[in-house]
């Protein structure tokens, strides 16, 4: 286990996220409301640059939302930039298929400065 | 067949049920049963000479192919106890009816027309055909013309202990089932706690799988039109959220073969994963609702060289607790149960696909009589 750094958290808002390299890891790191999150930048689905993809919401109809289209979960879901595969990022499980996750890594804040921690 | 008898072929006792077998439901039979003035179409129809599943205004249909003859026979049931002893030859203890010519139900275009011969099929079906032999089912005839009414009728025989499924005819029916305008009918299969069972037959016609008629004979229209009419239906009940929206709803394919169903699996789960959002009704992956409340009738049975190529396509969706038997008797592609008992399937696999899985899902008691096959 080592920390990385990342860079100043004043430069790593809320609603940003980056993809860093560390030795031969590609990690998304990303800041959703304030709280950082980081998973690897491979899909599960055909390995493609996951992270590289577009942080948004996502729809959702059920019960709940009396069977209407709902917008749900803005800035929590990043969508893959090959075949379009959901994750969730607060837990890297994919929306289409929870039983497949990605691994997160811990993230830190110390000093103003984001660490990423390996 | 007495024990003994069965002891002495080696055979092993066998409970059979099957889930598709068919009654000759012509114009002259369902005349009684139809409310006027649409009894006086019947009876006007009635005096057409008889051609098989092409009956204009009961059976409409387009017939492209010159007679050749020869072939193989025509054969159609009558009455009860003529569908009773061709079971009993076949050793199959339940059956469930479908029709014959009402398979062709769905682009019959006149609405009050059509709701008046489904609730006369349905009339006729439970007087004439479930009241006196025993092991005899019926799948009530939806009306996809007129989906309120056709609700109003699944509830009028909900509880009925002989009605066991709601039969959706599904060659010709435009749109697809999964439509939101069939949602009554769904709705009130699933309050009445029966099944729904899709069940198509080969039709040129513009609804989908349309362009049949560019085949040069009905060898190539018959290889397409369940299958294709199978798949797009699960797709269409798949892509409006049906297994989601009606989560006790159990659906049933019938008559095209289950070599299908994997591949379908397979694209649904793909594609699925791609659009999601597209469907976020769907909560589980499509392969899921397929394990969980979806069966699949066996007839006509995939032929491979090697039987065993078979029994591996049936593990791949979990076919032990999704497939049903069925024969389509008295149809011209019938299967016999030997079809499937000669299969290398485990004993545990064969006793559930031959007559446990339908008897679970149909809610039927398990009758007194047993059939012993070989």
């Amino acid at each position: 286990m080592a920390e990385h750094l990342i860079g100043p958290a004043a430069e790593f808002p809320p609603g940003t996220h980056r993809v860093v390299r560390v030795r031969s890891l590609e990690v998304g790191v990303f800041n959703v409301a304030g709280r950082y999150y980081a998973l690897p930048n491979v899909c599960t689905h055909q390995f493609g640059p996951l992270c590289e993809g577009t942080v948004n919401g996502t729809t959702a109809c059920d019960a709940a939302t009396g069977w209407r289209f709902a917008w749900v979960r803005e800035g929590e879901i990043v969508t893959c930039p090959w075949h379009g595969l959901e994750f969730d990022i607060t837990t890297g499980r994919c929306l289409a298929n929870p039983r497949v996750r990605l691994r997160s890594y811990p993230v830190t804040v110390e000093d103003g400065q984001v660490k990423l921690i390996l | 067949m007495t024990d003994q008898v069965a002891e002495r072929r080696g055979t092993e006792k066998l409970l059979i049920v099957d889930a598709d077998v068919h009654v000759s439901d012509t114009p002259a039979a369902l005349a009684p049963y139809c409310a006027l003035p649409w009894r006086k179409s019947l009876e006007a129809l009635a005096q057409t000479p008889a051609r098989y599943l092409d009956i204009p205004g009961f059976a409409p249909s387009l017939k492209l192919d010159p007679p050749i003859p020869g072939g193989h026979a025509g054969r159609s049931v009558r009455t009860a106890a003529e569908m009773r002893a061709g079971l009993d030859a076949l050793d199959i203890a339940v059956g469930i009816l479908f029709p014959d010519n009402l398979l062709l139900f769905a682009p019959i275009p006149q609405i009050e027309y059509a709701t008046a011969l489904a609730e006369a099929y349905n009339r006729w079906l439970v007087e004439e055909w479930l009241q006196t032999e025993p092991g005899l089912y019926g799948a009530l005839l939806a009306c996809p013309q007129n989906p309120e009414a056709s609700a109003r009728e699944i509830a009028r025989y909900a509880g009925h202990e002989k009605i066991v499924a709601v039969y959706l005819p599904t060659a010709g029916v435009n749109p697809l089932w999964g439509a939101r305008k069939y949602d009554p009918i769904l709705a009130a299969a699933q309050a009445a706690g029966l099944p729904v069972a899709l069940h198509s037959v080969t039709l040129v016609s513009p609804a989908f799988p349309c362009q049949l008629d560019q085949f040069e004979n009905h060898f190539a229209r018959q290889v397409l039109s369940h299958s294709f009419a199978m798949q797009a239906n699960l797709v269409s009940l798949m892509h409006t959220g049906v297994p989601a929206r009606y989560p006790e709803l159990k659906i049933v394919f019938t008559e095209a073969g289950v070599a299908w169903v994997p591949y379908m699996m397979w694209r649904l789960d793909k594609y699925h994963q791609e659009y999601r959002r597209m469907v976020p009704f769907l909560e589980k992956r499509p392969s899921e609702y397929m394990k969980e409340r979806m069966w699949f009738a066996t007839q006509p049975v995939e032929e491979p060289d090697d039987p065993a190529d078979l029994v591996a396509t049936i593990g791949l969706y979990d076919g032990a607790d999704r497939t049903i038997f069925a024969s389509d008797w008295p149809h011209h592609d019938f299967d016999h149960p030997k079809a499937i008992l000669k299969l290398p399937l485990g004993a545990e696999t064969k006793r559930k696909i031959m007559g446990e899985n339908a008897l679970a899902l149909f809610n039927i008691p398990a009758p007194d009589r047993e059939s012993a096959v070989g």
